[in-house]
């Protein structure tokens, strides 16, 4: 077994532990009991006493009081809705470049969760963070709630009318008039925008997107003469070569990555291996078998010396190219050794690098065998040069019109203040987006869009791998969908719905053979939610139809600037989270914590330990970094020299949730040719403030003890127990007096490989939107009062500087010798006949000895009102507005609202079990083959989470459990969990 | 005996029963039988009583437009009940707030409330009042002949209380010699009672002539166009006075509801007394000693402790439990009526109970089924049925007061009972079958939950069962075992209710 060891951060926060007593100032929840956080409450056991009384009191009066409630039936009950039955849609999640093939459920009319599509070519059922949180998005009181012009509400005919004369008059007097989107993969949207380009003529159309993959593009360009972002086939390389692209958390598509990666994450199976060459330590990087730190300026040395090694073996060229900062003569060789099962891939957005890695994997015979063309991806389209000539355009007065919709060029336009001059010079400014943000604040007339759950569409986010949205609720304000606005200006009197079905039959029909009937195609795509017709492959293998894939000296563009020896170098990234920003406004987003330092609700300035130690900086330090303020955090893994920090976060004018939350860094991004995300700066300044974080996780290590086993893959072919030594010992030494409860009918159980999780915290939000999961907010977090009921523990292994990475996400165990059970005052914790731990909240009064003794710290307090359950006035702590009619529409009606003052955890979705096995005896028949899914497994992209019945020898489950990798998590307490994990096994080559 | 002594003993008496008098009709539902409640409306509970009032207020108001798809109707409902007087049916809007506002001012001010035209400051009322009056002079020309009297009388606004006694006079029938007299009282309920009785109570008759004028109830009175009206309403002579007045007595109600129906006190005067003699034995044991034979104190004391505690207890359990709630539901639909003579089956109109959790409130479209063609009813006439045909022309939905409710924190499944477990409904509903108006027959309290689920047998021919419960399958067909209780196959679980 592997020693675990602690790291710097940890001990350091221990020595002060033992230095002072600050941190047990955690101001005690009596303390405010009656004031608002008042830390001058001189609240003493006498107040305390009389407010218990008075408590009490108010509380048995209270619930004394039988409410008078109505039922209000349907008028006219529409034929598919059952009052108290959940109806599912299939859509599309699209939000920007972000895709994902959705379920949804909605209950009584109204969306509550997305799942995963299973049958999408793209997603495979797959979801991610932000797509489980998107259904908060639509119950956001922040959005837009009508049409408006200069701030003063309209109604649609009014402002159609103005605006279509509007755009009239430009195009008779020779305006222009331009459209500015991020990259649209919908084929009739863009058919909708080409039809409104070609009515307003001399109009121009510029997808701008925040993230740039500009220099990809380009470079694909050169090297393949198509302009478009390859399909890259993880399931498919045995070998990864990724300098500092985050597949499986941000970069291009990464629900379909992170399954794609997974598949070949199971050591029976060949398994896959990734190096990952970063600065940061992004969550690829945390599950990367070999982890190499760099800095960005030095990526474009180390891939030429690649490039030199492999045409020096594989053509036998030899060129002249400078000196590399790392050894790259393993990765080389490995690379050549796996020619044609290999990916290499950059997340830079400079041309030469994006050129380099393409040389590199042409030269490998990649190209045609892990990196395809066939069904290339759509989702990323914009070329920064468009949108620097059209800002240019816009500074000079040639734009007489502007219509925005979905970008936020203000917030994350590297020259704002270009942008803020361009548009003032806009005669005619339009916003079509559905939510206030920085740049909309600055237009004459918002026209607000629907969310995506509201409105009709399609998306093509791989060539010829179709798919529909349609809306699962009517829109809850005035809102209308952008494209239907287009073509009411366009002088078209179709509706969208009628264009996008229209389209499809046109367009699409033909292209299968099952419907003759137009509208059974169309209800029946629609029922599907994709549409994948079957495309036959020109290529042969390694050759591509229509790609050119001649040898391209990528020496001969010039290459990023020159590495200064400055301080340090900046690298901004996206997170898994909050992204570029566009969900900032969304609390179960911004209350997940980050994978990696498990803070929430900010950003910071991630710094190496070295340089922490060299520059004096302790966790919560602010620094002043080129203008921007911003607390620093010590983040193993961090190469040194650099500073990682997450965009997206510091909007201005963004809703209650997002405003203000955490530090602008859009400021520091620059652009030469393309956008540019790192940057050289000279010094860090240390401030002198100090800031705390909300962090759910503050130590980092196993102190030794094997919480998450891990073995080499060598050792593990040799043995199937390796690394699992322990399992075998306890289970033998383990021996209870009492006879073993059995479980004869059902004992449900779980079993998460943690060699296939990534650590991308989609289980998370799954959870809490499945089970109600209150939002706390950053105090709260702050004072460790978080609910999540699924936590994803990280631990650091090995020396600081490059630490391993482990991630174990941990729920209630279910254990069989449950201690919490044994201590419950009131047996309001206890065994089902299923084997579940159930907890009974309406018994619960709150003494917290379950919490104390459970070994797994999974459970959860309500130690203040925070749902608005509660009968106590005065008690509600929702800073971020979740208890608002409109949000609390996003609540489970199966599932207990909680109240104050009682204790919560993971139930294994117990209402699923439920429904699932009352189906069954409805339908007289057995349960299906792992038909009962926990939220958590459903949503897991790597399938790394599964859940079902011990019992059933044929399941998934008991395949998994009988295997060799199987432990519990701290089995020496013979707690005996119904929560199984596997052990990872990882494969060092370098 | 001394005689300061016996005058303590008098003084004890007295103040014990001050004591109850005061405590106990504080409470005064508390120490109601259960039983006796269910005919009634929850009279006295506290904090119940105000919920109660607006209840049968809101009898009148209950076609706000439905909004489809949004939750949280439990609390704007709630709110909405607080309305007084909103009656839709004279289409005015029901959720304005300058008319609650008013109309609670109204009850602050007792003497205004009984009139309507009072407020001519207030912009909302009086405006809509003056249109009212406006279109009852129209009809003042046509109703002159049939006027003995000024017609002037329906203009009034302002009656002194001898006028409102007058009217409750003539309400009862008493102001007239019996051979004149009519008694709308005796059709027109004023207290809260069982929809046996199909006319259309005060309350409703007030709201709906709440903001209209007396010419139009003069026009009901005296010449009704229904074939039924015209039939009960035969040969009636008021003059335009008493119909103002009558009418000005009526209006009351909207503010009022109707008077709760007597409390029974058997229960009450039992515990009374009981605990008088209790503590008279008490003082009588430790001071005075009047019996020589202390065994008859002991008698009466072990009789009357054990009285007081059973009614004690008893109350106490039903406490805040609403075992027989049966409210004034907007519209009198009898399922005596449906479920009974007509034979409808149960799933007809609930049909989601075989699938969802939900038994469902059956849709407008569901009840137009049959009203399409059903416009009388026996004994309901047309008033009954013109509320839900209405309803559904004008697309508003039927806001029904909920009598069954569980916790939020109990799932509850009817698909799970209904379906999986073959109950009928009558187990939990009680003969619905002859109910007119629907009463909450069990407490909904767990134990009765637990005790059904442990003597209940299992079907387990399910083929469900017969997969995962294969043991107790074999056993029962082996016969070592007669049956499966629900209890024995994971029944008794926490978490299949709660979660």
């Amino acid at each position: 077994m592997k020693k675990h060891r602690k790291n710097i951060e940890s001990e350091r926060s221990k020595d002060r532990d033992n230095n002072s007593e600050e941190t047990f100032n955690e101001e005690t929840p009596l303390s405010d009991l009656l004031g608002d956080y008042n830390k001058d409450s001189t609240s003493s056991r006498r107040d305390f006493l009389k407010l218990c009384g008075f408590s009490f009191a108010v509380s048995a009066l209270a619930s004394c009081r039988s409410k008078i409630s109505k039922v209000v039936p349907w008028v006219i009950a529409p034929e598919e809705i059952t009052p108290g039955e959940a109806l599912y849609y299939a859509s599309s999640y699209v939000n920007g470049s972000d895709y994902c093939s959705i379920l949804v459920k909605t209950r009584d009319g109204r969306p509550i969760k997305i799942e995963g599509n299973p049958e999408s070519g793209i997603t495979k059922g797959g979801t991610s963070a932000r797509v489980q949180a998107s259904v908060l998005d639509l119950y956001d009181v922040g959005r837009f709630k009508a049409p408006s012009k200069d701030g003063k509400s309209l109604d649609w005919n009014q402002i159609d009318e103005e605006i279509t004369g509007e755009l009239n008059k430009i195009v008779l007097e020779g305006g222009t008039i331009a459209l500015l989107t991020p990259s649209v993969f919908s084929p009739s949207t863009e058919a909708v925008i080409e039809g409104f380009l070609k009515k307003f003529k001399g109009s121009e159309w510029i997808q701008y997107d925040a993230v740039s993959y500009s220099a990809m593009l380009e470079a694909n360009k050169i090297t393949y003469g198509r302009q478009v972002i390859p399909d890259y086939r993880f399931d498919i390389a045995d070998l990864i070569i990724s300098f500092g692209a985050d597949f499986l958390g941000t970069w291009l598509s990464p629900v379909e990555y992170a399954r794609q990666f997974s598949s070949r994450r199971d050591p029976d199976l060949s398994m896959n291996h990734l190096v990952q060459l970063e600065s940061n330590l992004s969550l690829t990087g945390s599950n990367a078998d070999n982890r190499i730190l760099i800095k960005p300026s030095q990526e474009d040395a180390i891939l030429l010396n690649i490039y030199k090694e492999i045409i020096k073996a594989v053509e036998n060229r030899d060129i002249d190219v400078p000196v590399s900062p790392v050894d790259v003569s393993g990765i080389s060789k490995k690379l050549l050794s796996s020619q044609g099962r290999s990916i290499v891939i950059s997340g830079s957005n400079v041309k030469r690098i994006q050129l380099l890695v393409n040389e590199i994997n042409r030269i490998l015979g990649n190209v045609g065998r892990t990196i395809l063309f066939d069904s290339y991806l759509r989702t990323h389209n914009a070329i920064d040069a468009q949108m620097e000539s059209f800002v240019r355009k816009m500074q000079e007065g040639r734009i007489n019109a502007l219509l925005i919709w979905n970008v936020n060029p203000i917030y994350t336009w590297h020259n704002k203040e270009a942008f803020r001059e361009g548009i003032s010079k806009v005669g005619l400014t339009i916003s079509l987006s559905g939510t206030p943000d920085e740049t909309n604040n600055l237009v004459r007339f918002v026209c607000p869009d629907s969310h995506y759950l509201e409105s009709w569409n399609d998306a093509e986010a791989k060539k010829d791998l179709f798919s529909l949205m349609q809306p699962a609720i009517n829109p809850i304000f005035d809102t209308r969908q952008m494209t239907d606005s287009l073509l009411k200006w366009t002088g078209s009197k179709v509706k969208f719905y009628d264009f996008i079905s229209n389209y499809w039959v046109k367009n699409l029909m033909q292209r299968q053979t099952e419907f003759s009937d137009p509208v059974a195609f169309f209800d029946h795509t629609l029922q599907k939610g994709i549409f994948e017709p079957v495309v036959t492959s020109k290529r042969t293998e390694g050759q591509m139809d229509g790609v050119h894939n001649l040898p391209f000296d990528p020496l001969s563009v010039k290459g990023a600037t020159n590495p200064e020896e400055r301080s340090v170098e900046v690298v901004l990234y996206e997170t898994v989270a909050i992204g570029e920003g566009r969900q900032a406004n969304n609390p179960w987003l911004q209350e997940l914590p980050d994978p990696v330092s498990r803070i929430c609700w900010d950003n910071y300035a991630s710094v190496s330990p070295l340089q922490a130690k060299e520059n004096d900086l302790h966790d919560g330090d602010m620094i002043n970094l080129g203008g921007v303020e911003l607390p620093v955090h010590i983040q193993p893994g961090q190469a040194y020299g650099t500073i990682g920090i997450a965009l997206g976060y510091g909007r201005k004018i963004c809703g209650k949730v997002g405003t203000g939350t955490g530090v602008d860094v859009w400021p520091l991004v620059t652009a030469i040719d393309n956008i540019l995300y790192t940057r050289q700066l000279g010094k860090m300044i240390k401030t002198g403030k100090i800031y705390s974080f909300a962090q759910t996780q503050t130590h980092h290590s196993m102190e030794g003890r094997a919480f998450v086993r891990e073995a080499g893959l060598s050792e593990y072919r040799k043995d199937q127990k390796a690394g699992n030594e322990l399992h075998t010992f306890y289970t033998e030494r383990n021996k209870s007096l009492y006879k073993d409860r059995v479980y004869p009918h059902h004992h449900w159980g779980m079993a998460i490989d943690l060699n296939k999780c990534t650590g991308c915290a989609t289980c998370v939000i799954a959870c809490q939107a499945e089970n109600n999961v209150p939002v706390v907010g950053r105090e709260e977090v702050h004072r460790v009062h978080e609910m999540q009921w699924m936590r994803i523990d990280r631990y650091y292994t090995g020396n600081d500087d490059n630490p391993g990475v482990v991630f174990q996400p941990v729920l209630c165990q279910h254990c069989q010798n449950a201690p919490c059970e044994n201590v419950c005052p009131v047996a309001a914790t206890n065994h089902s006949s299923e084997g579940l731990n159930q907890m009974i909240y309406n018994r619960c009064f709150g003494t917290r000895y379950c919490n104390n003794n459970c070994p797994y710290k999974v459970r959860r307090f309500n130690w203040f009102n925070y749902t608005a359950a509660g009968t106590l006035s005065g008690n509600l702590r929702d800073k971020e507005g979740m208890t608002g009619d409109l949000r609390r529409m996003v609540l489970n009606p199966d599932v207990t609202i909680r109240a104050q003052g009682v204790i919560e955890k993971c139930s294994f979705c117990i209402q699923r079990i439920q429904a699932a096995k009352l189906k069954a005896k409805n339908e007289n028949r057995s349960l299906l083959k792992d038909e009962v899914q926990s939220a958590c497994a459903q949503s897991c992209p790597a399938n790394a989470i599964v859940f079902g019945d011990m019992n059933d020898k044929d399941s998934k489950l008991s395949r998994l459990i009988s295997s060799g990798r199987r432990y519990n998590l701290l089995e020496e307490l013979f707690t005996r969990p119904s929560v199984n994990y596997l052990t990872k096994i990882s494969d060092k080559l370098l | 005996m001394g005689k300061s002594s016996s005058v303590k003993y008098y003084v004890y008496l007295i103040l014990t029963i001050v004591l109850l008098s005061i405590i106990i009709p504080a409470y005064p539902n508390i120490f109601q039988p259960e039983d006796s409640i269910i005919n009634q409306q929850k009279p006295g509970k506290p904090g119940n009583s105000i919920g109660s009032q607006k209840i049968t207020r809101s009898g009148d108001s209950l076609l706000n437009k439905q909004k489809p798809g949004k939750p949280g109707k439990s609390i704007s409902s709630q709110q909405k009940i607080t309305k007084p007087g909103d009656s839709l049916l004279n289409k005015q809007k029901p959720g304005k707030p300058g008319d609650s506002i008013s109309n609670q001012q109204n009850i602050t001010k007792p003497g205004d409330s009984l009139t309507n035209n009072q407020k001519p400051g207030k912009p909302g009322d009086s405006i809509s009042q003056q249109n009212i009056t406006r279109s009852g002079d129209s009809l003042i020309s046509k109703q002159k002949e049939a006027q003995k009297n000024d017609s002037s009388f329906y203009k009034k606004t302002t009656f002194f209380t001898e006028d409102l006694i007058r009217g409750e006079r003539l309400f009862y029938g008493l102001a007239y010699p019996k051979e004149k007299s009519i008694n709308c009282a005796g059709c027109h309920n004023i207290r809260t009672s069982d929809t046996l009785n199909w006319n259309p109570d005060a309350l409703e008759i007030s709201g709906k002539y709440l903001h209209k004028s007396a010419i139009d109830l003069c026009v009901v009175l005296l010449k009704p166009m229904g074939k039924k009206l015209s039939q009960v309403h035969k040969g009636f002579e008021l003059t335009a006075e008493d119909i103002s007045l009558i009418k000005a007595y009526m209006d009351k109600f909207v503010n009022t509801g109707l008077k709760p129906a007597k409390p029974v006190i058997t229960n009450l005067l039992l515990l009374i007394i009981s605990s008088v003699l209790f503590l008279l034995s008490t003082i009588d044991l430790i001071v005075k000693r009047i019996f020589k034979q202390q065994k008859i104190n002991w008698a009466i004391l072990s009789i009357t402790g054990v009285l007081i505690t059973w009614i004690l207890a008893v109350n106490a359990i039903a406490f805040g439990r609403s075992r027989g709630f049966s409210p004034d539901q907007p519209i009198k639909f009898s399922h005596a009526v449906h479920a009974g003579q007509n034979k409808i089956d149960c799933i007809y109109c609930h049909y989601s109970a075989r699938s969802s959790r939900t038994s469902g409130i059956p849709p407008g479209n569901v009840c137009m089924n049959c009203h399409l063609l059903v416009r009388t009813g026996t004994r309901s006439g047309v008033t009954e049925i013109n509320k839900v045909v209405s309803a559904y022309e004008s697309r508003t939905a039927v806001k029904w007061i909920r009598i069954y409710k569980l916790p939020d924190f109990v799932f509850f499944s009817h698909a799970q009972h209904v379906t999986a477990g073959g109950i009928d409904c009558e187990t939990c509903h009680g003969n619905v079958k002859e109910m007119n108006r629907l009463t909450q027959i069990p407490n909904l309290a767990m134990g009765w939950c637990i005790h059904c689920h442990d003597t209940r047998k299992v079907n387990l021919s399910n083929e469900y069962y017969k997969t995962y419960y294969s043991g107790f399958y074999d056993t029962l067909k082996t016969g070592k075992i007669d049956s499966v209780s629900v209890a024995a196959i994971g029944g008794r679980d926490c978490g299949k209710c709660h979660y």
